[in-house]
C-alpha cells in the first residue's frame, strides 16, 4: 500500500511536470502538439475561452441578482465552504451561497429586498428637492 | 534654377529601449471618467488612479462622447448616470435623467465590447435604475464604497484579458489544467481540467481587491501565469481535502475500453471473488496511463523511469536514450495524454 501511495505521488509529480512543461512551450509547439493529438487547436482554444467567459458570467449573475435586491456585498468577502462560496449582506446580514460548478444560488438574501438599505442615507437626487 | 535633393540614405532612427508612446489612451490602463460633480469627480479619479489607470475626464455627455470618439478604446469608461448633456446646464432632478444612459448607449453602439461602468449613486439598488435592455449587462455602482468599484474594475480587466488570450495561450491553460487534474487521480473526484480553470477564474474575481482571500491578481504577473498558479494551488487544495480511504465509485472507472466498447469494471471479476476491491483498485489512474503506452516501448520506459523516481539523466542512461530521443518521447507522451483527455469528452465520473 505504501508503495502504491508512493507511485500515486510520483504519478502526480510527473503530471505536474508535464503541466509545467506546457507553459514554457513555444506557440508553434503547443499548436503542433494539439493538432497531433487529433484536436482542432482553434476550436479547443475557443472552447477554453468559453469556459472562462462562463465562469465570469456565473459570478456576474450572483452579484447582479444581489445588487438588484439592494444587498450590499463586499465582493472580496466570499468565503469558501463545502458547497461553493458564501457571504452575507453587509447591511441586513442575510446569507447567500453559490456553487461554482453549476452557478446555483441559494440563501435568504435571494428571497427578498434588503429592507435596511438606505434607511438613513440621503441620496443626491432626494437632497436636491 | 533647378534644385535637387542630395542623394543619401535616410538617417537611421535612434535606438530606444522602449517603444515610443503613441497617445495617452494607448496604455492598456486608460480610463474615461464622465462626471460633473466636483467632489465625486475627485473621488472617482483618485480611485481610478490608485488602481493604476491613466484618467481622462469629461464633465458632460457631449464632451464624453467627443473624447471617446477621439481617444477610444479605453480599458474602462465610468459614467455618472446623472451627468448633464453639456456644460452650463444644471441638472433638473425632476426631469428624466437620460444623458448618462444616452452616452453609455452611444459608446456601446460604437464598441459593444467596451468595458463600461455606470455610477447610479441616486438609486438604492440596480433594479431601480431605468435603462434599456441592451445596457442591462453593464455593471452599476450604486454604493460609493471603494471595494465595489475596485471589484468591478478588476472584473472588466479580467474580461478584457480573457478576450485578449491567444490560441496558444488558451491551449496552454487547457493542457495545464488537464495535466493537473490527471495528476490528482481519485482526488479529482470527477472534476475536469475545465472545472479547475473555471475555479481559478472565480477565485481571481473573488480575490479582486484583496490579497488575503481568493486569488489576488497582481497585474504585473502575466495573466496565463496567474491562472496557472491559481490552478496549481486549487488542485493542491483538492488533494489535501481528499480522504484516501474514501470508497471507490463504479463511475470512477472507465466505462469504455480502448476499442470503444462499453464495459463494466465488474465484468471480469468472478462472483464472490475475495478480492473484488483489489481488482478495482488496480485499475487506477497509473495503470490507465501506463496501459496507453503498451505499444510504445520508449514511452513506457520513460514513464516507468519517472515513476521509479529517476532523473532524466538516469533514464537516458538506463534505457540508452539520448537527449533528443528523450525529448521526442516526452512529446509523444504529452500528445497521447492530450488525445486521451480530448477523447474523454464527458465529465469524468459524472
Amino acid at each position: 500500500m505504501a508503495d502504491k501511495k508512493n507511485h500515486d505521488e510520483r504519478l502526480e509529480i510527473i503530471m505536474n511536470q508535464f503541466a509545467e512543461s506546457v507553459l514554457v512551450q513555444s506557440d508553434a509547439v503547443i499548436l503542433a502538439e494539439t493538432s497531433e493529438s487529433g484536436v482542432d487547436p482553434q476550436r479547443e482554444a475557443e472552447q477554453t475561452r468559453l469556459v472562462l467567459r462562463q465562469a465570469s458570467k456565473r459570478f456576474d449573475e450572483v452579484n447582479m441578482r444581489l445588487s438588484s435586491l439592494g444587498h450590499t456585498i463586499n465582493p472580496n468577502d466570499w468565503q469558501r465552504g463545502q458547497r461553493g462560496y458564501h457571504t452575507t449582506c453587509l447591511t441586513c446580514g442575510s446569507f447567500v451561497n453559490f456553487t461554482t460548478t453549476t452557478g446555483e444560488m441559494r440563501g435568504d438574501a435571494l428571497d427578498a429586498l434588503c429592507l435596511e438599505r438606505d434607511q438613513y442615507a440621503i441620496r443626491r437626487r432626494e437632497g436636491s428637492r | 534654377m533647378a534644385y535637387s535633393l542630395p542623394c543619401c540614405k535616410p538617417p537611421e532612427p535612434p535606438e530606444t529601449l522602449f517603444p515610443a508612446p503613441s497617445r495617452i489612451n494607448a496604455s492598456p490602463k486608460s480610463a474615461l471618467l464622465v462626471e460633473n460633480d466636483e467632489s465625486l469627480l475627485n473621488f472617482l479619479r483618485r480611485s481610478l488612479t490608485d488602481e493604476g489607470y491613466a484618467v481622462r475626464t469629461a464633465a458632460n455627455s457631449e464632451e464624453g462622447l467627443r473624447l471617446y470618439r477621439d481617444c477610444a478604446p479605453f480599458a474602462v469608461v465610468l459614467i455618472d448616470y446623472c451627468v448633464p448633456q453639456r456644460s452650463g446646464i444644471g441638472i433638473d432632478y425632476l426631469a428624466p435623467l437620460t444623458h448618462g444612459i444616452g452616452l453609455a448607449t452611444a459608446i456601446h453602439e460604437i464598441n459593444p465590447s467596451q468595458g463600461i461602468i455606470i455610477a447610479a449613486l441616486d438609486y438604492r439598488n440596480a433594479a431601480e435604475v431605468p435603462r434599456p435592455q441592451q445596457l442591462m449587462h453593464i455593471p452599476l455602482v450604486t454604493d460609493i464604497s471603494n471595494f465595489q468599484l475596485r471589484s468591478l474594475l478588476t472584473k472588466i480587466e479580467v474580461e478584457r484579458m480573457i478576450e485578449m488570450l491567444t490560441t496558444p495561450e488558451l491551449l496552454k491553460l487547457r493542457r495545464f489544467g488537464d495535466f493537473r487534474v490527471r495528476g490528482l487521480g481519485r482526488a479529482a473526484r470527477g472534476r475536469t481540467g475545465e472545472d479547475l480553470l473555471s475555479e481559478a477564474l472565480l477565485r481571481t474575481l473573488i480575490g479582486a481587491g484583496n490579497s488575503q482571500k481568493g486569488r489576488h491578481w497582481n497585474r504585473d504577473v502575466d495573466f496565463v501565469r496567474h491562472l496557472a498558479g491559481a490552478m496549481q494551488s486549487i488542485s493542491n487544495c483538492w488533494k489535501r481535502q481528499f480522504n484516501e480511504t474514501e470508497a471507490y465509485l463504479v463511475s470512477e472507472f472507465p466505462k469504455h475500453d480502448e476499442d470503444g466498447q462499453e464495459r463494466s469494471p465488474l465484468d471480469n471479476v468472478a462472483a464472490g471473488h475475495a478480492a473484488v476491491d483489489q481488482c478495482l483498485i488496480e485499475k487506477d489512474e497509473q495503470s490507465r496511463v501506463l496501459a496507453m503506452f503498451d505499444d510504445d516501448r520508449e514511452a513506457a520506459q520513460v514513464l516507468w523511469g519517472l515513476l521509479d523516481g529517476l532523473t532524466k539523466t538516469e533514464i537516458m542512461s538506463r534505457y540508452g536514450l539520448d537527449k533528443n530521443k528523450l525529448a521526442a518521447t516526452e512529446r509523444r507522451i504529452r500528445v497521447k495524454l492530450a488525445r486521451k483527455n480530448g477523447n474523454r469528452g464527458e465529465k469524468n465520473g459524472r
